[in-house]
Formats: structure tokens, C-alpha cells, sequence
């Protein structure tokens, strides 16, 4: 089939990266990505495989570090090259159901145990499956999207295991594919949120600062929203669209991204110490969720949380370069907010943060943030898009395979 | 022999005239033949030998006993002087304040008086620098007090050191500084500048407390200030002039000395920006375009620099000094004579340039709160009778209202710009439901009191100052405004004058009378 | 064992030798003096000066010198402009180094100096400053605001400043001095001052005469405030504080320093005053002056409102008291002392 596909190509990396700084799209013109024919995968042994033909394939942030060079040498160990992207994916199986793609190729997909009883796939604290090639011959991956083996979702059709599947109730007008395609994304938001809800939860009057709201951040303001109670969200975001949608999705008080600061001053009531462009707060918000994960993001993020809160760390770093005195003096905590899971809410009962997606696309109606689909053809204009989605304007782009 | 202020109607020979525009200035020309432009009158001639006449003043005051006779050793005496709000811009040394507060001091050392207070009668402006009290009293007395301690700005926020003083029959608490109102007598320097100023506002405004000021520093009471420079129909200086009996009955002893200047702001060679457009020779254009030229081309703190280092050669035209009701009448009397020029009707636009400062910018950034002030506050109430503009008509303005603030100066406003603007810009509203919170704020009340930050309710003052203004007026247009902030301030953002005209179409009509009021030069417009 | 000891190293070593050198340079150049002189040595008169026969009495010449110098040349036009050069050049780069002055009280001359319309300069004054030392005279010029600082007259001691044709030029020259006497000051020194301030020129005269001997100050003399009632224009008095320490009367060096110059409010004779009562009041304002620069303006106020001020000449006491007291007041006024070294954190 004709696919989108990722070689490794040291050099092709390295060109990305340097096109990166003037073009923003520029390097899915010279990067490693390549619209060709490729070896259909061929079915994974063991029971439970199923075909899934995409129907629309999201572009994410991570995605976007990988293809322009900027994503960190770490996940050497945990992708297999060369591998078709993709992994916010609604799709078709054989028997026309449709159905969401949960990405992470975990225990059950790979033939082992489960950690522990109803665990999704992203459950356990044990990386090894996801590093080496596994009984059933799946290559090292952490998700589908990373995997030679799976085949991804910038492709017309790959392999999924069935524990990675939820089946869609409702038809296409009652459930469109376009909510469908963000479940996955806001699976990731909802999981930052309720990493604030045990903080946030001890306080009185819970402030949660949330830095950047493209697709990450919009989802992690619902997920505040609707799974942490009582909690005063402040909105940091650049653009114009940006900061209406999060008003829309619950955020109290938006900001634009530079006057982050003095709007969780207001908020909270303390002081500001220091330079006036960059001051730090003398008390802060409890909880900051950073869904930019950039060195001045982070910085920004240590300056606005209360001394002994709690940073969520929801955008992908790479190799930054930070000052931690503020961290160390301030007894910050600060942590990684990757995928999601099994969740325990504050009442007690354990659910899925997939369903709890589910449940958030369908009542915010979050087909909305999908802005743009295009053919894989069109890779070139999609990364573009993608690339400068804020500037122009966008949220959410997509590859979109239906009727082919 | 000073020419008084006139009335020009445009005709087609009329030159282009000259508007401020912040730190800069334009030339806009008129549409002929339903345009008016309301000259200012030329600056009165100042007085010689102004030391004399302030020891005169001292020893020949006006229903009160001369001053050595007030002063006796071992009572406590405190000075109060005008902040640094006033003179606009700052005049050259010697201050006024200056020569009144040695002429003081020598009689209270002459009279052995030891327990001596001067205090910056600031109300919730910021507190002097250094430097300025430096500009105002000058080196000898700042460096005999401040080391010792007994030189100061009023703390608003110093509850030990506030006291009330009693209250009016409207219910209005008088609560001012507690040195002042336990004094044996306290002496007032003023320099007024125009109308709105001197009197009981000296006192009861300069050296109040939030409490205090909130009974007329409020919406409900600008609203019914018609205008701020006539304070008979003020309801701000009736609330004022009540409070003043009050401090008068039951306070200490107030020997108020005011001096009153004229309106020669300009250093040579640039007098001639106030002169007539037509009278203006050969030197003067090519000055004024070698200098709109240069501005244009520099970064605005290059130009603020230039502007904020202006020292006005003001003269002054008269001193009085005793008891203050009596000594503010004879004051308003030579500022009308300098300022008041008779207007005939209304016309349905009134066009005004803002200039560089605002009483609560001194070397400073005009930010776009201090815009509106200015326009709607200062330079649309500056009438008697009735406003040069009719009700419902257009205000145009020229700035351009750069969303810059000073983030030392200015920290609450940033935050009123942010916050409460972007909710509402009724004054009504932003009173009951964001006032408050701002009033009580920690973090502006401790920049208050120990940097050199206005007070966290202030800029709300700086919006209600011009509610009568934007009640009155049908639309505001900012011309060379920056879009974004200008539409944030409630107002309609034009290009040029003729753009701004094209929008005022809607609300006046295709061939609206225009009045324009030629500033620099200050004037009140007497409008019948 | 020996103690090593080293021996002190002759301490005059270094100057012995630069006198070896000084004098072998002046030795080559009297030896070549000497013979470019020695056609001239054989001749007589007229290529040599004459003597004079035993018997003629030669009369005497009119001493262009002294009180009698004519300072007429230095008010021509190339005079004052080198005047200009020398005192906004050499004269504001010796005072500035030497003496670091700090002006005070310019704004009580604010009035006379806006008195003026714009294209003239303003009235001519009489600055009255008290005197430690030479370098007052240039501390003075310097401080003064270029508004009469181009027109000033320095009233200078003939018998000092003018008894050598090159000191009555130089003071003439860069100074734009005048001779007076200073024990009787005679009717032209008076007239030829008076006319000079009715032609617009400021005057700068020390009341006190002369320099202070031992760091006190003098008793005024009344020659600024006669003048001042002859002609009608103010008297400013002037403090300077610091220059006894740089330069005082009898030092052999100047020591660089700081001073301080404080300018006084201008003062007119009152209607009945006469000049001896006038002068009194010059002093009791110089007195406050001085109060005023030591202390603080309300301090100096109060003392002089109770007649308390410190008085200019010191304590009537016998020499070490009054030496002993001039410390203890030299203690509080910052000037005068050497800049202070920058303290440097020892190397840990």
C-alpha cells in the first residue's frame, strides 16, 4: 500500500531540524518522512489482530517533534524504524464497525500478563515490553504509530490488537468521526487534570494555571472542568481562537500567554517579586499544567506555582535547558504527564480515561477543534498546517482516508 | 499686554492647526465655515519680586491672624504641599512650593517653633522620589528634614496614623492624617494650577484616606460634576466644601497660602505652540518641522525623556494667604482671569489633541487609561455652563494610545486594563463589583506604601473623573490610537481626522459644527 | 644561629641623584648660554643697557606697579577671549581635579539671573566670598553661573598680585583682577570699580581682606557694602568651605580635596542702613551661611533666629584652643578631606 513512512536517516533528521527554524512545515519537505509503497505488515501471530482501516488520522505535537528533528534521542530504545506514524486514529474494521484506536501496545497486545486485573494497555511501571521485541514478534514500540511492526495510522489500514479498540456507539451523524479522532488526544488531557485533582483537592479555593491551549491544553481545561470540583482554572494562551475555545471549555480566566502571570496574581491575591516582565509570584497557583513543554514554558511554570505545588508536565520536552533553583526553593513538584490509563477518581471508583474522553468529546461537541483534514498525498501542506496550526488559526489537523 | 482668548471660526484662509498628540503633535485642518477653534488666552503678565509678595502674604493674610502671631514655641506645626501632580509640566527651580515653605520656616525659626512636620499631600497618588521632593522644596529644605525624618509623603494606608476628624451631616467621614489633624496649626502651599484645585480640596483630598476620598470619588458624584473647574456646580467640591466646615469646626488651625500661575509651559524657543497658528514666523515652522521630524523618527522613551524633562518658565500671577475659603476666592478669581475665555453654544463635535501628561504621569507613561482621563476627564471638563459639545454628540481625540504602562508607577492599572476593562466599562458597574477587590489588594497596597506605585483603587478614579464625559458624549473616536487598546477603552479607533469625521456621520450627520479646543494653552470655556 | 638583619636602604639614595642630574643639565645649559652670549659680552652701550653718570640725578618713574597697574588692556577683545579660553580650559580642569567642588544654593539666584528679558544678561551683582586660599578666586569663577561669569572683576591685593609685572599680568590676564589696597582703599580704586559694575560687570571681593592665617575666618571689611550702596546692586554672599585643607595659607604644595560652595540669597541695603551696618549684616549672613553649610538650613534658621550661629573668627582663646576648636568643626563638614581609597576585599 501506499503509506507515509519514517526511515531512519541520520542526515535527514539533522536537515529537518535546521529547515525547522526558518519554515515550520519546511521540514516535511527534506525530513525523513516519505509518501511511498511499502511492504503491507503482515499479521502479528497470536490471536486477537484485527485489520482496521483508517478513516482520519490526527497530527500531534509529538508527531511534529519527531518529523522536524527536535524530538529527544531518548525514544531510540522505545520506536522501531522504520515505522508508519499515526496513533489518534478512528478506523473501520473487516465488519464495519467503527472504532477508536487506544495506541499504546501493552501487555495483552504483546502476549504477556496483564499487571493487574481490567488494566489498559499503558498500565504497569515496567517499560521492558514496550522495548524489546516480544514473544509474538511486535518489535519495540511504545505505541502503534511507533511500531515496524503494527503498521500506523498514516497508512490506509494497519493491525491493532483488540485491547486496543473501543467500539463506537452511534452512527456516523450521532457520533461523527471528527469527535471521534480527539478521544484520544483529551484521553492524554483528562490523564494531566487528574494528576492536579489530589492537590488541588487538599486546598481550599484550588487555583490549576493552564500554560498553552492548543488540542493538550483545551483538553486538559475540560478535564479540570469536569473531574476536579471546585477548581478556579487560569488560561495562558497565545492566540486569539485559542483563548475563546478555552473559555468555552470551562477555563474561569483566560489570558494571553505573555500575561499569564499577573492573571493567577489575580486570582491568588500574593505578590510579585522581581523584574516586572518576568516576575515571580510569592504564592501561586496550586496546581500549573504546562501543555507546551518548552524551556520557557517550564520556566514560566516554576515562576507561577505555589511553593510546595504541583507542575503537570503535559507537553513533550525535549533537551531544554532550565534553571531549577526555583523548583528546589519553592519544593515543586514536578511531574510527566504522558498517556493514560486507569484512573481513580476522587470518589473512589476506577474507570478508564478513555471512556472518561469519550464522555468529555461527546458533551463539549469537540469535533469542533478538528480544522483541517487532508490526503496523504497532501502530507506536505498537512505537516505545514499542523506546524503553524496556532498562527493560523487551527487546532486540530488530520489525515482523512474515508471513500478510498 | 496679554491678548485675551478668542472664539476663531474656520474659514477656507484658516491655517491647519496644531493638536497634540502625546509625545508629538499634528497639524489637522478644519472643515471650513461650521468649524470653531477656542484660543486660549495669552499668558498674564507674572509677578516681580515674587519673594516679597509671598512674606507680604504671610504678614497681611486675609481673615486670619498674620503668621509670625500663629507661631509659638514649643507647638507642633506641619506644612502640607501640592504633590508632585502639580504644575504640569514641572516648573523651573525655584518652586513656588519652595519659596512659601522657607518664607515659612524662617518666621518659625524666628519664632522658635522646633516640632515641624512637611508632608506631600498626595491623597493615593504615589510617593515622591527623592529627586522631586528635591524639584519641589528644593536641596536646603530636603536635606534639613528628610535625614531627620520630619519630611514625608501622607500614607493612606498607615492606620495608625490616620484619625477622623468628624463627620458631615450627608454622613461623610473626614479621616486625614493623623499628625496634621493634632497639629496647632498646619500651613497649606499650593500652586493652582487650574480651578479644579486649592480651597478645602487641598486638605481634605491631599491628606485623606481611602474611606474618606470614596465619598466622592465615586461615579454617582462625577456624574453630577458639571464641570470639574466650576465647583459650584460640582458635586464633588460640594462633598468637598463639607467636608472642609467640618475640618474647619473640628480640626486644627489651616493657614492655607495658594499662589496661582500663568500659562507660559513652553521654554524658549517653543512658545510658539501655544501662539496662534497664523502668527507663527518663519523660525517657528522651521523649528516646528525640524522637531515633528525628529520625533517621529525616535523611540518613545527616547521622546518621553525629551517631553518629561521640560521645565516650564511659569510666572506666578498672584499669592494669598489665611483663612481658605476666602483666600480660594480671590485665587479662582485670577484663574478665571487667566484661563476663561466666553464661548457662544454648543456644536455637535468637540476635537481636543492629549498631550504627553496627565496629573498621574508625571515622569511617566501615559498609559491608555490615563488617555481617556485626560480626554473625558480633564480636557472635556474644562467649561462652565454647559460642555462645548452637546449631549449625545461626538468627542474625537488625537494620541496614540500605546498599551504601554509603567509597571512601577502604574502596577494596578495594567492589571484594570487586563481585567476590568476587558468586562466592563461602566463605571456603575466596575464600582460595585471590581472596586473593592482592587481597593483591598495586598500586593498594590504594599507597592503603595513602599514603592512608588498610585494606590490599587486609583485607577478607577482615573475612570470615573471622566464618567461625566462619556455619559455625555454619544461616541468617542480616538484618532492614531493603537486599535486594540483604543477599542478596549469602550471608544472607536480612527486613522485620520477625516476617517474619524466619515465615523462620526452615524451619530451627527454629514456636516456636524465642530468645536476644537487649542491646547497647549490651558483654557475654560464659558459657554453660554 | 645569626639573625639576618637587613640593612635599611639609604632613604635619599633616589634624591641624590636627580640633584646630580639637575645640576649637570643646568651645567651644559649656562656653558652654552655663555657662549652664544660672548659676542655681546666685548660690547658696551648702545648694544648693552647704559649706566647712569654719578652726578645726574635720575627722577624717579611713577610705579606702574601695584595699586597704580593699568588693567585697561584686558578688556579688549582679544584679552577677554583669551580670558574665555583660559578660563573655560586650564582653570575648569584645575578646579575640578583639585578641588571637586559641590555648588549649593544656585536657585536663590534663580530671580535675578530670569530678571533679564531674554537677549540680555542680567544685572551685575557683588559676590562677597569668604578666603582660605588662592584657589578660591578660580573655585568662585568656576561656580558661578555663566550668566556673569563672562563679565566678573576680581578685586585683588595690589601689594600681592601686583608688585611683579608677570604676577599683574597673569592676574589681569586669567583672572581679570584689579588692584586695590587693602589698607585704604582710595577714591579711584572705588570709582574705577563703581564704573566697571555700572558697565555690566560682576564684581568678586573678599570682605575679609585677606586669607585666613590659621583657618578661622576675619572680620569683614566694608568694601562690598559700600560699593553695594554706591551702586545699587546686590550683595551675594558666598561660603567656601574646604580650601584651607587644599591649599591654606602658608602650605607649600596643594593637596587635592573636596569643597563645598554655597551661594547666599542677594542682599540690598535696607533704606536706613548705613555701610557699617550693612557690612555687619553681611557677615551675621555669612555666619549663617557657614551654619548652614556645616549643619542643615533649619538648623543654621533656628541659630541664627536666636542668635546662636557659630561665629566666623572662632573662640577667643589663646592659639592651640583655637587650633583644637577648628578641628573639632572640621570634623563635621565632609570637604576638605583627601578622596577616600576604595576599600579593596583582601584576598581570601
Amino acid at each position: 500500500m501506499k503509506a507515509l513512512r519514517i526511515d531512519r536517516n541520520v542526515g535527514k533528521f539533522g536537515a529537518a531540524r535546521i529547515v525547522s527554524a526558518v519554515s515550520p512545515g519546511g521540514a516535511a519537505k527534506l525530513g525523513p518522512l516519505e509518501h511511498r509503497t511499502i511492504n503491507d505488515p503482515a499479521p502479528p501471530s497470536g490471536g486477537g489482530w484485527q485489520q482496521v482501516h483508517t478513516r482520519l488520522a490526527g497530527i500531534c505535537g509529538s508527531d511534529l517533534a519527531l518529523l522536524d528533528g527536535h524530538a529527544s534521542a531518548y525514544f531510540e530504545n522505545w520506536v522501531s524504524f522504520p515505522f508508519v506514524p499515526g496513533h489518534e486514529v478512528v478506523g473501520e474494521l473487516e465488519s464495519g464497525e467503527r472504532v477508536i484506536l487506544e495506541p499504546v501496545l501493552g501487555h495483552a497486545a504483546r502476549g504477556l500478563t496483564l499487571p493487574f486485573e481490567g488494566a489498559s494497555p499503558a498500565d504497569g511501571d515496567d517499560h521492558t515490553h514496550l522495548a524489546t521485541t516480544s514473544v509474538n514478534g511486535i518489535e519495540p514500540g511504545i505505541q502503534t504509530g511507533f511500531c515496524c511492526s503494527t503498521g500506523g495510522g498514516w497508512a490506509p489500514w494497519f493491525w491493532a490488537h483488540e485491547s486496543q479498540l473501543h467500539r463506537i456507539n452511534g452512527t456516523a451523524s450521532e457520533f461523527p468521526d471528527e469527535r471521534a479522532v480527539l478521544v484520544e488526544p483529551f484521553a492524554g488531557g483528562i490523564h494531566a487534570a487528574l494528576m492536579a485533582a489530589p492537590v488541588a483537592n487538599r486546598a481550599d479555593d484550588p487555583v490549576v494555571a493552564v500554560i498553552g491551549a492548543g488540542t493538550m491544553g483545551l483538553a486538559a481545561i475540560a478535564g479540570l472542568r469536569r473531574y476536579v470540583p471546585n477548581v478556579r482554572i487560569v488560561a495562558g494562551a497565545r492566540y486569539e481562537h485559542q483563548r475563546r475555545l478555552a473559555a468555552a471549555f470551562g477555563a474561569d480566566c483566560v489570558a494571553e500567554g505573555s500575561d499569564l502571570d499577573r492573571a493567577v496574581r489575580r486570582e491568588v491575591g500574593c505578590h510579585l517579586i522581581g523584574d516586572p516582565d518576568e516576575p515571580i509570584l510569592s504564592s501561586g497557583a496550586h496546581v500549573t499544567v504546562d501543555a507546551v513543554g518548552s524551556a520557557a514554558s517550564i520556566a514560566d511554570a516554576i515562576r507561577i506555582t505555589r511553593p510546595g505545588g504541583r507542575i503537570v508536565l503535559l507537553g513533550m520536552p525535549a533537551n531544554v535547558t532550565i534553571d531549577l533553583t526555583g523548583l528546589w526553593h519553592r519544593e515543586i513538584e514536578m511531574r510527566g504527564a504522558y498517556t493514560y490509563g486507569t484512573e481513580k477518581l476522587a470518589d473512589g471508583t476506577t474507570t478508564s480515561t478513555f471512556k472518561l474522553a469519550i464522555d468529555t468529546v461527546t458533551a463539549l461537541e469537540a469535533e469542533m477543534l478538528v480544522s483541517a483534514t487532508y490526503s496523504l498525498d497532501d502530507h506536505v501542506d498537512a505537516i505545514a498546517h499542523a506546524a503553524s496550526a496556532g498562527r493560523r488559526g487551527a487546532t486540530k489537523t488530520c489525515f482523512e482516508m474515508r471513500g478510498s | 499686554m496679554p491678548r485675551p482668548g478668542f472664539v476663531l471660526d474656520v474659514d477656507r484662509s484658516t491655517p491647519p492647526t496644531l493638536f497634540w498628540r502625546g509625545e508629538g503633535f499634528s497639524l489637522e485642518r478644519l472643515p471650513a465655515d461650521r468649524s470653531r477653534i477656542i484660543y486660549p488666552p495669552e499668558p498674564l503678565k507674572g509677578l516681580d519680586h515674587l519673594d516679597h509678595h509671598i512674606r507680604n502674604a504671610l504678614l497681611n493674610p486675609i481673615d486670619m491672624e498674620p503668621l509670625p502671631a500663629l507661631l509659638k514655641p514649643g507647638m507642633r506645626l506641619t506644612i502640607a504641599f501640592d504633590d508632585v501632580s502639580l504644575s504640569l509640566p514641572k516648573m523651573r527651580r525655584p518652586d513656588n512650593r519652595q519659596r512659601i515653605v522657607e518664607a515659612v520656616l524662617d518666621m518659625a525659626a524666628e519664632a522658635g517653633v522646633d516640632d515641624v512636620h512637611i508632608i506631600a499631600a498626595l491623597g493615593l497618588h504615589r510617593r515622591m522620589h527623592e529627586y522631586e521632593m528635591r524639584h519641589v522644596l528644593g536641596d536646603r529644605v530636603v536635606d534639613a528634614f528628610m535625614p531627620r525624618g520630619q519630611l514625608y509623603n501622607h500614607d493612606a494606608e498607615d492606620h495608625e496614623n490616620l484619625t477622623v476628624v468628624g463627620e458631615t451631616d450627608h454622613g461623610e467621614v473626614l479621616e486625614i492624617n493623623k499628625r496634621a489633624a493634632e497639629s496647632d496649626l498646619i500651613v497649606y502651599a499650593n500652586v493652582n494650577q487650574v480651578a479644579m484645585d486649592g480651597g478645602w480640596k487641598s486638605l481634605v483630598t491631599g491628606l485623606a484616606s481611602y474611606r474618606c476620598l470614596s465619598h466622592h470619588h465615586n461615579p454617582e458624584s462625577l456624574r453630577n460634576t458639571k464641570s470639574l473647574m466650576d465647583r459650584h456646580h460640582s458635586a464633588l467640591h460640594h462633598s468637598i466644601w463639607r467636608m472642609g466646615k467640618v475640618l474647619r469646626d473640628s480640626g486644627p488651625a489651616v493657614f492655607q497660602v495658594e499662589t496661582t500661575i500663568n500659562t507660559e509651559a513652553f521654554p524658549s524657543p517653543f512658545e510658539f505652540l501655544a501662539k496662534r497658528e497664523w502668527e507663527w514666523t518663519a523660525k517657528d515652522r522651521a523649528l516646528f518641522l525640524g522637531t515633528s521630524k525628529a520625533l517621529n523618527k525616535m523611540p518613545n522613551t527616547t521622546k518621553r525623556k525629551l517631553f518629561h524633562n521640560i521645565e516650564a518658565p511659569y510666572r506666578t500671577t498672584s499669592v494669598q494667604a489665611g483663612y481658605t475659603e476666602s483666600v480660594h476666592e480671590i485665587t479662582l478669581q485670577n484663574v478665571h482671569e487667566q484661563h476663561l475665555v466666553e464661548v457662544e453654544g454648543q456644536t455637535d463635535i468637540l476635537t481636543m489633541g492629549i498631550p504627553f501628561i496627565s496629573p498621574y504621569n508625571p515622569e511617566s507613561i501615559m498609559n491608555p487609561i490615563l488617555v481617556m482621563c485626560m480626554g473625558l476627564g480633564y480636557l472635556f471638563n474644562m467649561y462652565r455652563g454647559k460642555p462645548l459639545v452637546r449631549a449625545g454628540g461626538v468627542v474625537i481625540m488625537t494620541h496614540p494610545t500605546y498599551e504601554d504602562f509603567h509597571p512601577v508607577h502604574h502596577p494596578s492599572y495594567i492589571d484594570f486594563f487586563d481585567e476590568v476593562l476587558a468586562d466592563t466599562t461602566d463605571p456603575a458597574e466596575m464600582s460595585t463589583k471590581w472596586e473593592k477587590k482592587y481597593a483591598e489588594d495586598d500586593w498594590y497596597r504594599h507597592l503603595y506604601r513602599t514603592s512608588y506605585a498610585y494606590h490599587g483603587v486609583h485607577p478607577f478614579y482615573a475612570w470615573y473623573w471622566g464618567a461625566h464625559g462619556q455619559q455625555h458624549a454619544g461616541r468617542v473616536i480616538i484618532v492614531g490610537g493603537h486599535a486594540p487598546a483604543v477599542r478596549r477603552l469602550g471608544f472607536t479607533p480612527a486613522s485620520t481626522m477625516s476617517d474619524a469625521l466619515e465615523i462620526a456621520s452615524d451619530v451627527v450627520g454629514r456636516n456636524p459644527t465642530i468645536s476644537h479646543l487649542h491646547v497647549p494653552g490651558v483654557l475654560v470655556a464659558d459657554v453660554k | 644561629m645569626l639573625a639576618y638583619i637587613r640593612r635599611v636602604q639609604r632613604p635619599n639614595s633616589v634624591g641624590r641623584r636627580s640633584i646630580r642630574v639637575a645640576q649637570r643639565a643646568s651645567g651644559i645649559t649656562e656653558s652654552a648660554l655663555r657662549r652664544a652670549a660672548m659676542p655681546l659680552a666685548r660690547r658696551g652701550f648702545p648694544y648693552r643697557k647704559p649706566t647712569v653718570p654719578r652726578s645726574v640725578e635720575v627722577p624717579k618713574k611713577p610705579s606702574k606697579l601695584g595699586g597704580a597697574y593699568d588693567t585697561e588692556w584686558a578688556r579688549t577683545p582679544i584679552a577677554r577671549a583669551m580670558r574665555g579660553v583660559i578660563v573655560e580650559g586650564p582653570m575648569r580642569l584645575a578646579v575640578r581635579t583639585l578641588t571637586s567642588p559641590t555648588v549649593h544654593g544656585l536657585d536663590r539666584l534663580s530671580d535675578l539671573e530670569r530678571a533679564a528679558n531674554d537677549n540680555e544678561s542680567p544685572a551685575p551683582v557683588i559676590f562677597a566670598p569668604n578666603h582660605h586660599s588662592h584657589f578660591d578666586t578660580g573655585l568662585v569663577i568656576r561656580s558661578i553661573p555663566a550668566a556673569w561669569r563672562r563679565e566678573l572683576v576680581v578685586a585683588a591685593a595690589a601689594d600681592y598680585f601686583f608688585d611683579a609685572q608677570w604676577k599683574a599680568v597673569i592676574s589681569a590676564l586669567s583672572l581679570h583682577a584689579l588692584p586695590i589696597d587693602r589698607e585704604m582703599t582710595g577714591r579711584s580704586t572705588s570709582d574705577r570699580l563703581r564704573d566697571l559694575i555700572a558697565d555690566g560687570n560682576s564684581l568678586i571681593i573678599y570682605p575679609e581682606g585677606g586669607r585666613s592665617p590659621d583657618g578661622w575666618g576675619q572680620e569683614f571689611k566694608g568694601g562690598a557694602a559700600y560699593l553695594a550702596a554706591r551702586t545699587g546692586v546686590a550683595v551675594i554672599p558666598v561660603f567656601i568651605d574646604g580650601t584651607s585643607e587644599i591649599f591654606g595659607k602658608g602650605a607649600k604644595r596643594p593637596k587635592p580635596g573636596r569643597t563645598t560652595v554655597t551661594f547666599g540669597a542677594p542682599m540690598w541695603p535696607g533704606d536706613n542702613e548705613n555701610t557699617r551696618r550693612f557690612n555687619a549684616r553681611i557677615q551675621s549672613t555669612m555666619e549663617r551661611l557657614g551654619d548652614e553649610a556645616l549643619t542643615d538650613y533649619w538648623t543654621a534658621s533656628r541659630r541664627a533666629a536666636g542668635g546662636n550661629s557659630p561665629s566666623l573668627t572662632g573662640p577667643e582663646y589663646s592659639s592651640w584652643r583655637r587650633q583644637w576648636q577648628l578641628g573639632d568643626r572640621r570634623r563635621r563638614s565632609p570637604s576638605g578631606r583627601r578622596r577616600p581609597r576604595r576599600r579593596t576585599w583582601p584576598a581570601l
